[in-house]
């Protein structure tokens, strides 16, 4: 297929920004803007999947780049995208450490008791889903007053910081197979092509900014039975992980901020070792910036799909590492359908005049062979 | 939280505790050592992103999440007798002004510098700010504490009814 450059256009281009300022302050002198910090606290579940999908842990610019998109989950991972591929990259760092997440929730749908006790923690899971049509005429001073209320009322819990994880009571129990150091250089796909095959961190770290419908989707269709996962969440925890890194004058680490995101493991049927060691289940992991639950499930289940078409070949599209890591993508999947709305005019014009040519063609024939026939 | 901070250094802990605070405070706080002491950059303060690594819980493997806004800097401080102390800050951040300010406040917290207390007392205040950050967020696991249990048959029944 072959490009032209266009020219023109500049003014209707200009005229379509003013049209989109005009209708997000369409609500005129009632109206007031929407405030970076609203954005990020009272829509804060959108806030995490921008960060998400963004591939960036800035709730401040992710709220930002919700505004300036009208609420586009695509477009604001783009602009976030575009932000984060002006700065410069500074650092790599060292692998963090999960089990030292301070947690707000944390679940099993495996075991009703584990070690530290299930806390459902901020959740939508058991709630009726009716309008809320107090939400709609909401006063501002009540509005302030709920944070404030849930404080006061609630006695100060005597708990600890972290938690265990579930997989490893699993694994010392010998119902999970040992984990093996692994001491590979992670694959970075910011900075290098997917060329199949990949290794696991690739497929890892592609599934971390999918975009959650395109990851649903695929994990679904292994649910529903393309695939055969069957997964049990041992564990999906939500929390803010410290960052620790180095010192740069003592070495020492050192917390440089935290980031709120959300971790899932799921164990999936178990199988004989091929070495004929001892048979334990599977587990797959899904883990993501933000609040996104349904995100990280789905990158669990995908992940123990993945696994199984990595090592004996794909029976379905969920466990063919090319066809779900190519496919989920948001940034990449809205652009390739958005550019179907540019001016396409000389390709099209040139499949007007082959189709004129062969529709000549076809007449000419006709009239040939009514020609024979009389 | 304070045994916590107890385990840890305490220039371990200075730039989560000052990053609590409001960021024109801190940055007006290191301006006034710029009275007492000549600040020089010993890397220019920069901002910029850091990928961010973790090993996953499942197979112990290491990838890649994402990126992080990060902000460095590393400052010398010499006073009028020429003695010179070196302070340094790596945060999730993207102004590198706040990176400078905290690295020149480690300067001093960590050589014990006139004026180190008033440095004390902002981090105590940060402190103050992660405890009730902190018990919030207990305050969500504890008031969702759930005891799922059985359901025998003969409450099966009730329930029904």
């Amino acid at each position: 297929m072959g490009y032209v450059a266009i020219k023109g256009g500049g003014q209707a281009i200009r005229g379509a920004e003013d049209v989109l300022e005009a209708l997000r302050a369409s609500e005129g002198m009632e109206g007031a803007p929407l405030s970076i910090d609203a954005i990020e606290n009272q829509l804060r579940l959108l806030t995490s999947r921008i960060v998400s999908e963004g591939g960036l842990y800035h709730p401040k610019l992710a709220a930002l780049a919700i505004k300036q998109s009208q609420g586009d989950t695509l477009e604001a991972a783009f602009a976030l995208r575009a932000y984060r591929s002006t700065m410069p990259r500074l650092m790599e760092t060292q692998a963090q450490d999960t089990s030292k997440m301070r947690l707000i929730r944390r679940i099993s749908s495996a075991f009703k008791d584990i070690p530290g006790g299930q806390m459902l923690g901020p959740t939508y899971d058991y709630a009726l889903r009716l309008m809320r049509l107090d939400l709609t005429d909401e006063s501002p001073e009540k509005f302030r007053d709920i944070a404030r209320q849930f404080l006061e009322q609630t006695p100060e819990p005597n708990l600890p910081d972290t938690f265990p994880k579930v997989v490893e009571a699993l694994r010392e129990e010998g119902l999970l197979p040992q984990a093996e150091a692994n001491e590979a250089l992670p694959f970075d796909i910011t900075r290098e092509p997917l060329i199949f095959p990949v290794p696991r961190s690739a497929a890892l770290a592609t599934m971390a900014r999918a975009e959650t419908g395109s990851l649903l989707a695929l994990a679904y269709s292994n649910m529903r039975g393309y695939g055969d996962v069957h997964p049990t969440i041992a564990e999906l925890r939500v929390g803010y992980l410290p960052v620790m890194l180095p010192h740069p004058i003592t070495g020492e680490l050192t917390e440089a901020g935290e980031v709120l995101m959300t971790e899932c493991e799921v164990v999936a049927m178990y199988e004989d070792d091929s070495n004929h060691g001892k048979p334990t289940f599977t587990l797959g992991y899904g883990a993501c910036f933000g609040h996104n639950e349904v995100k990280a499930i789905s990158m669990a289940i995908l992940d123990r799909a993945l696994q199984k078409g990595m090592k004996e070949g794909a029976s379905n599209p969920s466990e063919d590492p090319e066809f779900v890591l190519l496919h989920v993508d948001g940034v990449d999947s809205m652009g390739f359908a958005s550019h179907y709305k540019m001016p396409h005019y000389v390709t099209f014009q040139s499949d007007m005049d082959r189709l004129r040519t062969t529709q000549q063609k076809h007449e000419d024939s006709k009239n040939t062979k009514m020609g024979d026939a009389q | 939280m304070n045994q916590m901070l107890n385990n840890q250094s305490q220039r371990a802990q200075l730039p989560r505790l000052l990053m609590a605070l409001p960021e024109d405070e801190v940055i007006g706080a290191a301006a006034r050592f710029a009275e007492q002491y000549t600040i020089e950059d010993i890397k220019l303060p920069q901002a910029g992103l850091g990928l961010m690594q973790l090993k996953d819980s499942a197979l112990q493997e290491g990838y890649f999440l994402g990126e992080i806004p990060l902000a460095t800097a590393q400052v010398v401080l010499t006073d009028a007798q020429q003695n010179r102390t070196e302070g340094a800050a790596q945060i999730m951040h993207s102004e590198a002004n706040l990176a400078r300010a905290i690295a020149i406040l480690d300067a001093v917290v960590s050589a014990k510098l006139t004026g180190h207390e008033g440095v004390a007392q902002l981090l105590a205040r940060g402190l103050t700010v992660l405890t009730e950050q902190q018990s919030s967020r207990k305050k969500m696991l504890a008031r969702t504490r759930v005891d799922f249990s059985l359901l025998s048959s003969a409450e099966e029944e009730d329930a029904d009814e």
